[in-house]
């Protein structure tokens, strides 16, 4: 019974996030494309409880859908939603070359999956209650993974720095580099 | 409890990943181009936390977390420079904006 | 002994060093002095050295000296190695003695010329060369030698480079010269080859080897001596140097480098005697020259040029004494006639010197009466130069002459040339003196010397090539005939052109061929005999020639006769100039227009370009992939990966 239920959430959890992930790349219209994303977010939210990843999936969705796609619909209300054609422009051998690079991506690493590591795979290891709570990540990220955190700091920081300059009024005057493109 | 093996996780990132890297090569506003950045890297976080889990080894989410920390700064530079472009009034195409051509 | 044979070699060097370094910072007296005081100081050192050998028996009298190997290859070593011997003391003194005079003379004659400097780093290079030369102690200490008095000679033909003349005539010297130096190269080649030793005396000994390879190494070293003391075949360069000035022809091209192919021969007397017959052949070739150039004199017109065939001409007999074995006396004519030579010239550039700088002889008649001693000196010159008793000449020429008729049938071949030769150097030497110095000053002559206003310089200048000689002259007494600078040597060589003869009179007191006699021992010795015919023979032509040329040029009383055929030859001097350059000049010139034409501008410089131009392509091409397109970029990266996953699950 149990069973059964968490094949029923994952299918739902999984089916929804693949389709917000084909909505995100296909519609015309960024905010709607930013609002499938907040949709794909939130099922891999679920899918991470499923693989008790409580601590990330509780950060997936503060974080990400809280954060980044807040700043996402800023951008997209400040930018008026200029819309492009998706599926025009650009060389046509360019399309076909990105189709088929993506494709065999994806075909390498399911034949990989299928192939290399099939028998492997199936056993599961056992974890305890503790597997993925905070105390747990917290502990490892100030033991074994002390230089990840720091490092990930750095970058937090400068990524800020990086914000703050982009966002700077320039001394250029606006009119010069309007031809430029 | 038992639920889908590990495979079935990882079929779906990559699905997500390949869908991700469609989206980039093929959509000209750098705003979806962000956006379908996103989706390949919450492809390649699910393939970490599904591994963590099979493993055992909570690494896995470590390593989940920073992607996460990584691609939140990302994002910030990369819309500070769509901002930047637009704030120039230059036309949100990446099939435009070419002047580092050789 | 040896220190001061090195001090001797060195001096003149550090000399010209010192006046390149310090360029503008010495003036053009110091330089003057500067250069002459180290010539000094080598003569000094040679005299040094001569002392020291005197104080020793002849069989030790040979000091080898080396400052450090410098080439080694294998087995085969070269060093610089300088020897003090005889034959090289000799010529030590000679060189430096003479030289210092002449390096003397040049303060006054150079006076006034913007690039005294120069001359004088130049003329002190080339006393070193000529020093290295002789003091040589293997064939490349030689050869180095050989090669740097070419270099001097030149610098200094074309010191005034602003003349196109003298440009050309240094080129001409040099190339010549180059020739000589190839066989000579050639030589050593050869001796490398069959693993002799460079150094002298072991060098010479060539025993065990096949004649081809004697004969060709003696014929090598024969061309190399051709080349460098103007004879037949080789002899075209030098009357064209006289465009140098007056002091250089004195010094490089009458007493000292030209006598360099006598040394050669001298010194290398043992590979000559090994190949009689190319022996013979520089004898031949010496007799040849010799009545050449005494023929060719007769109608020149430069007193200069007159002076230059006289020296090729004695040169000849300087040659026929070393190819018939008299190596002393060479050796001896080669010291007198370094004297009266030396004396010629200098007495000849006092001339130039007042009259600014004319050089033709037939505007210059009567000048004896303006500057009387001047007159005497070239009078004794001339003398000493025909060979009349008791000056110089008389003692050095006569024992060659002698020593050809003990020579075989080929040497009186050579006697009688050699006479011949006598006769015509009374000619054409009287020739120039009652041309130039007796009689009636001549219009020209009056109007720059007798007059008290002195226009000298460019600006003032008579005849055709003046102007373009520079010639500062603003310190010019009139009173005397010259600055003492410029009389003093003159005077010296003067007295040494009386008696420097009276040092060796054969059948009496030779103390020359017996100095020489360890080094070079001669292979013919006259009987006193044939030492009293050829004496009075050579002076009775000798005084003939004077007589007939007193008798055409003096009084007048004969005339010239036309021989239109004869005059045209001698004045083309034997069309050698032009069949050298039908013969080598127009083919080489032909085939460099060809060669660049066919090869150099369609291969060489297209192919430059068309490297070039590949690159630019590739350069193109390769642009194309920088689209600009971040589309572009990510398909790229896209793909790579694709690929790589493949090639790394396949290689696991």
């Amino acid at each position: 019974m149990g069973n059964i239920l968490i094949w029923a959430v994952w299918v739902i959890a999984a089916f929804s996030c693949l389709a917000s992930g084909v909505a995100v790349v296909s519609f015309a219209n960024p905010f709607f494309s930013a609002l499938a994303l907040i949709g794909n977010l939130a099922s891999l939210a679920v899918l991470y409880l499923l693989l008790s990843a409580e601590f990330v999936a509780a950060a997936q969705v503060l974080v990400y859908a809280g954060a980044v796609m807040v700043m996402f619909l800023f951008v997209t209300a400040y930018l008026g939603g200029r819309a492009d054609a998706p599926w025009a422009g650009g060389p046509g051998w360019q399309q076909l070359g990105a189709v088929l690079a993506a494709g065999a991506i994806l075909v390498e690493v399911i034949v990989v999956i299928g192939l290399k590591a099939g028998g492997r795979l199936s056993e599961q290891s056992p974890v305890d209650e503790a597997f993925g709570s905070p105390a747990q990540i917290g502990r490892l990220f100030l033991t074994d993974h002390l230089l990840a955190f720091e490092i990930t700091s750095v970058v937090l920081l400068v990524a800020a720095v990086g914000g703050v300059i982009l966002g700077a009024h320039s001394h250029t005057d606006r009119q010069e580099l309007d031809a430029g493109a | 409890m038992r639920g889908p093996e590990v495979t079935w996780y990882l079929a779906v990132a990559a699905f997500l990943f390949a869908t991700g890297a469609l989206g980039v090569l093929l959509r000209r506003s750098p705003l979806i181009v962000l956006l379908s950045l996103e989706i390949m890297l919450n492809g390649a976080n699910l393939a970490l936390i599904a591994f963590a889990r099979h493993h055992g080894e909570a690494g896995g989410q470590i390593f989940a977390l920073a992607v996460m920390a990584v691609a939140a700064s990302e994002v910030v530079v990369g819309l500070g420079l769509i901002v930047a472009l637009a704030r120039r009034r230059l036309d949100l195409d990446v099939d435009k904006l070419s002047t580092l051509r050789g | 002994m040896i220190v001061a044979a090195w001090i001797c070699l060195l001096a003149p060097l550090g000399a010209a060093l010192a006046i390149t370094l310090c360029g503008t910072a010495i003036s053009r007296r110091v330089a003057g002095y500067l250069a002459t005081a180290s010539v000094l100081g080598s003569f000094a050192a040679a005299l040094v050295v001569l002392a020291e050998l005197w104080s020793e028996s002849p069989e030790e009298r040979q000091h080898a000296s080396t400052a450090f190997t410098w080439l080694t290859g294998g087995s085969f070593e070269v060093g610089v190695r300088i020897l003090a011997d005889p034959l090289s003391v000799f010529m030590m003194l000679v060189v430096s003695g003479v030289g210092f005079l002449i390096v003397a003379y040049s303060i006054g004659y150079m006076d006034g010329d913007d690039e005294e400097r120069r001359y004088f780093a130049y003329m002190a290079l080339f006393v070193f060369s000529m020093l290295l030369l002789v003091q040589g102690g293997n064939f490349v200490m030689l050869l180095a030698g050989w090669g740097l008095v070419g270099l001097s000679s030149y610098l200094l033909i074309g010191f005034w480079h602003e003349r196109p003349e003298a440009v050309a005539a240094a080129k001409k010297a040099f190339v010549m010269n180059a020739i000589g130096d190839a066989t000579m190269a050639l030589a050593f080649f050869l001796l490398i080859q069959h693993g002799h030793t460079l150094n002298f005396p072991g060098a010479f000994d060539l025993g065990g080897e096949s004649s081809w390879f004697v004969n060709l190494v003696a014929l090598g070293l024969l061309g190399g001596a051709v080349a460098k003391s103007a004879q037949l075949p080789l002899q075209t360069w030098l009357p064209d140097a006289m465009e140098g000035p007056t002091p250089v022809s004195a010094l490089i091209h009458a007493a000292t480098m030209v006598t360099a192919g006598v040394y050669l021969i001298v010194r290398c007397n043992g590979v000559f005697e090994q190949a009689p017959h190319v022996q013979e052949l520089a004898a031949g070739l010496g007799a040849a020259t010799l009545l050449m150039a005494g023929l060719i004199a007769l109608v020149q017109t430069d007193i200069k040029r007159v002076i230059a065939y006289s020296t090729m001409s004695q040169i000849g007999y300087m040659f026929v004494g070393a190819g018939i074995g008299t190596y002393a006396n060479a050796e001896f004519h080669l010291m007198t006639h370094a004297f009266f030579k030396a004396l010629l010239f200098l007495a000849a550039g006092l001339v130039i010197h007042a009259l600014a700088g004319e050089q033709d002889i037939r505007r210059m008649g009567g000048i004896g009466g303006l500057m009387p001693m001047t007159r005497i000196a070239f009078l004794i010159g001339s003398l000493a130069l025909v060979g009349i008793p008791p000056f110089a000449g008389f003692f050095s020429k006569d024992p060659i002459i002698a020593a050809a008729l003990d020579a075989g049938w080929f040497g009186e071949i050579l006697f009688v040339a050699t006479l011949i030769g006598t006769f015509l150097t009374g000619l054409y030497a009287f020739r120039l003196f009652f041309l130039v110095f007796p009689g009636e000053p001549s219009p020209f002559v009056r109007e720059h010397l007798m007059h008290g206003s002195h226009a000298y310089g460019p600006e003032g200048a008579h005849g055709e090539d003046d102007a373009s000689r520079p010639h500062g002259h603003d310190t010019h007494e009139h009173a005397g005939e010259g600055p003492f600078s410029m009389t003093a040597p003159v005077a010296v060589l003067a007295i040494l052109s009386v008696v420097g003869g009276w040092i060796q009179f054969a059948p009496f007191w030779h103390p020359i061929s017996n100095w020489l006699e360890p080094v070079a021992p001669p292979l013919v010795e006259p009987t006193n005999t044939q030492e009293v015919i050829a004496s009075v023979a050579a002076v009775l032509l000798g005084l003939a020639g004077m007589a007939l040329a007193w008798l055409v040029y003096a009084e007048r009383r004969l005339a010239v006769p036309r021989l239109a055929f004869g005059r045209n030859l001698l004045e083309h001097k034997f069309y050698f100039d032009e069949l050298y350059d039908y013969a080598f000049f127009r083919p080489a010139v032909g085939t460099a227009r060809f060669l660049r034409r066919a090869i150099e501008e369609p291969l060489v410089l297209g192919s430059i370009g068309g490297i070039a131009e590949t690159f630019r392509d590739l350069g193109g091409w390769t642009r194309r992939a920088q689209t600009g397109l971040v589309r572009t970029y990510a398909l790229a990266i896209a793909a790579s990966v694709a690929v790589m996953t493949i090639v790394f699950v396949a290689v696991r």
